[in-house]
């Protein structure tokens, strides 16, 4: 009898742990961008910003608003220039509109911020846990443990 | 080959700085003849530019590789033409930990 409910007990808290990894969220894949804004944000006239209600916008989406309304892309082709599915391509691109929409209408100031993106061009090594730049076209290897396995983002 | 660390003060135990254009010193260590010669960084109280200023004068010194915590996109720009290589390490490590790093093979 005693082991019986310790059997029960044990399979619930095993349903229990499984379940949490199941409703832990994944990992959001990196979105790859071009090239990060060179400057910090806006900030409205006339009025002080207060702090506390400013707006942050993601560099992946700051990417997204660049390629759909500034270059003139289409969704499908923005998206597969990130990397990222049409769909996500789209639920980014809609964030970033509210975003903005919210700033302009309650005159709060903007400021970029890092999300999950990589810049194209870097290379990172996991082993070495650095990201770096190849200097010419000769050979793609990291320079500290001269592996070839490295995560390339083009 | 000669490899510039962004450095936050001038001893080999100092992290490597996370600005490029606005750290107080450069690390410059040769890996042939083992030597490590500290610089302090002329502009880094200038107004504007401090990055470009700063990468230019790394370059007139023969630099191949330069390791910071992160780099201006204008300075991405400046090595790239220049042909020198970027590294930037994902955790916070030291400028001995790096050298040594480069010596284990």
């Amino acid at each position: 009898m005693n082991i019986c409910s310790f059997k029960l007990i044990f399979e619930q808290l095993f349903i229990n742990f499984m379940a949490n990894l199941v409703h832990m969220a994944r990992n959001k894949k990196d979105r790859l961008i071009q090239m990060a804004p060179h400057f910090c944000g806006f900030k409205p006239q006339g009025v002080q910003c207060k702090p506390g209600y400013e707006v942050s916008i993601n560099f992946e989406e700051y990417e997204a608003l660049n390629l759909c309304d500034y270059e003139l892309l289409k969704q499908v082709d923005a998206a597969k220039l990130m990397k990222i599915s049409r769909p996500t391509f789209t639920r980014i691109y809609e964030s970033v509109r509210r975003k903005i929409a919210k700033a302009f209408i309650e005159g709060s100031s903007i400021y970029f911020e890092d999300g999950n993106s990589t810049i194209s061009d870097w290379l990172k090594c996991n082993n070495c846990q650095i990201s770096f730049t190849i200097s010419d076209n000769s050979d793609k290897s990291c320079p500290i443990c001269k592996s070839r396995a490295l995560i390339e983002n083009n | 080959m000669i490899i510039a660390f962004a450095a936050s003060e001038n001893h080999l135990k100092a992290n490597i700085d996370p600005h490029f254009g606005r750290c107080d010193w450069y690390c410059l260590y040769d890996t042939e003849t083992k030597k490590n010669l500290f610089i302090e960084n002329p502009v880094r109280y200038n107004q504007e530019q401090a990055g470009c200023d700063a990468a230019t004068f790394l370059i007139e010194k023969g630099i191949k590789m330069v390791i910071a915590g992160r780099f201006g996109s204008k300075v991405v720009d400046v090595f790239k033409t220049n042909n020198v290589q970027m590294i930037i390490p994902q955790t916070q490590q030291t400028i001995s930990k790096m050298i040594n790093s480069f010596h284990l093979t």
